[in-house]
């Protein structure tokens, strides 16, 4: 595997040393520190970032390369791109131990093979991903999830980041304290939602024998569904409310209804090839038909 | 003296008033209140059966001496016989042509029924306080785990630390919540769940937050 191409951009060292004046300038914010870097990879090569606050936007090429490009106003912080076998990890290091929040921002463009498998962490700002078919671990505190195009075994936590996700398929499992999920135009055989504050809305397809469950504390659940739809439906309030506009059959034995405070709805939708099991805490769920 | 749970002592009580283990279920009953309750409760079904059984009054003398005269003139019965209670000749005579063993499952079938009739409600709520007892238990060990945690929390003006600090409200008002439910529903495993997996989102935070 061949070494990292490296491009710097930006800083002109000649320039900075011509007088004190342009050194104090070349410190201000203004001048952005740029790093541009290119890791030739084998395929299902493995890409780790670990960024503390900024943006990640992930895209996927058609070539055999990872590239890095990273952006950061502040030099108490600097961007590490290294290979290592088939594995590139990309890193925000911080050099000061004055920082401030602020100063950590680092703002990265990564392109990567489709196979690539990705593991990102950003506690602030915000993770976009698009096109990537490989495996996926994204961890946010507060920083926003936004995947597209993306299949594999996809994992999402954050505390407070909201997470979408747009005709995504294979699995996904998503967890969140306060982040609401939005999930449309998938087409995953199992997905399993869960956040305790946040809202979930599901517009998906319910593959045969996929399982789907959803789950929240307060909040709404919102799920959309097509006449021409299969699946077996739970879907249980503790302490608040049901809606369903699916038909249903009822299940041949009688469901165990958890709560005498709450409300639940079980039955079979046409020949209730997938499972979809809906659960709340004291909010609401809705099972709507799409228009 | 060793001391015994709640469910030990139920176990036990009801073996014979010389077991050696009886100082230690004299003991437990006078600190639990629950345990007390429940042996009022036996108490109430016990007294509720003997009343059943018990005898009625004896009817005056002179109803038996005209009543004996009035079968030895119809030769229904000979003379010798020994006085019985009406209960007893009811029991005896009325009923006397269906067996003994007979008659005898029926009163004790319906001993039972009203012993069934009775531990019913008595049997819910003992089911009820074991499920809570099991719940808390696992909680209090989960809330002890964590509490070494709560108290070395970073303070900082860090926006993360201040949304981990946000989100931990946010849990431990929903461990409240479940808490409560978890009373009201003991039985109701879905409200367990979610109480469990209010205090691991919890523990994954202070971990977090302890990171920072």
């Amino acid at each position: 595997m061949s070494t990292a191409q490296v491009v710097s951009l930006g800083f002109n060292w000649k320039s900075g040393l011509l007088a004190p004046g342009l050194l104090l300038a070349a410190s201000s914010p203004l001048f952005a520190h740029n790093i541009e870097k290119h890791f030739k990879v084998e395929p299902r090569s493995v890409v780790t970032i670990h960024n503390p606050n900024g943006k990640v936007v992930v895209k996927a090429w058609t070539r055999s390369e990872v590239m890095v490009i990273a952006t950061h106003t502040s030099d108490k912080v600097e961007v590490d791109a290294e290979q290592a076998g088939n594995r590139v990890d990309v890193t925000t290091h911080q050099i000061s131990d004055s920082a401030s929040p602020e100063d950590l921002r680092a703002d990265y463009q990564i392109n990567v093979p489709e196979d690539a498998e990705l593991q990102i962490h950003d506690d602030s700002g915000e993770v976009s991903v698009a096109n990537v078919m490989g495996d996926m671990n994204v961890e946010t505190v507060g920083a926003g999830v936004d995947l597209e195009d993306a299949a594999g075994y996809l994992t999402v936590k954050t505390v407070g980041g909201s997470f979408q996700c747009v005709r995504c398929a294979g699995r996904l499992e998503v967890s969140s304290i306060s982040g609401s999920f939005k999930l449309l135009n998938l087409r995953s055989y199992h997905v399993h939602a869960q956040t305790s504050k946040g809202n979930i809305l599901f517009d998906g397809e319910f593959l045969p024998n996929g399982i789907y469950r959803l789950k929240n504390y307060s909040g709404v659940i919102e799920v959309h569904f097509s006449p021409g739809d299969s699946f077996d439906l739970s879907a249980t309030s503790l302490k608040g409310k049901v809606n369903s506009q699916a038909s249903l059959t009822p299940p041949a034995h009688p469901q165990r209804v958890y709560s005498k405070f709450g409300n639940a709805i079980f039955g079979t939708f046409n020949a209730g090839h997938a499972k979809v099991e809906l659960s709340s805490f004291d909010g609401t769920i809705n099972v709507l038909k799409r228009d | 003296m060793a001391t015994i749970t709640c469910n030990d002592f139920q176990a036990q009580f009801e073996s014979p008033e010389n077991s050696p283990r009886d100082s230690s279920l004299q003991a437990h009953l006078r600190d639990c209140p629950k345990c007390r309750s429940f042996v009022e409760d036996l108490g109430l079904i016990r007294a509720a059966a003997t009343q059943m059984a018990a005898a009625a009054p004896e009817p005056p003398e002179r109803i038996w001496v005209s009543l004996r005269a009035q079968l030895e003139k119809e030769g229904l019965i000979r003379t010798g016989e020994p006085k019985k209670s009406w209960l007893r000749e009811l029991l005896g005579g009325g009923l006397s042509p269906l067996p003994r063993p007979v008659l005898a499952g029926a009163y004790l079938a319906v001993l039972l029924a009203v012993a069934f009739g009775l531990s019913g409600p008595i049997n819910s709520r003992i089911n009820r306080q074991r499920w809570l007892e099991g719940t808390e238990s696992s909680t209090n060990r989960l809330s002890a785990d964590l509490r070494p945690l709560e108290g070395h929390l970073p303070v900082s003006d860090s926006p993360v630390t201040a949304s981990l600090h946000k989100n931990l409200e946010i849990v431990d008002n929903y461990i409240s919540l479940c808490e409560n439910s978890v009373r009201e529903e003991p039985e109701n495993e879905l409200a367990r769940e979610y109480l469990y997996d209010a205090y691991e989102q919890k523990a994954d935070l202070l971990a977090q937050l302890n990171e920072q």
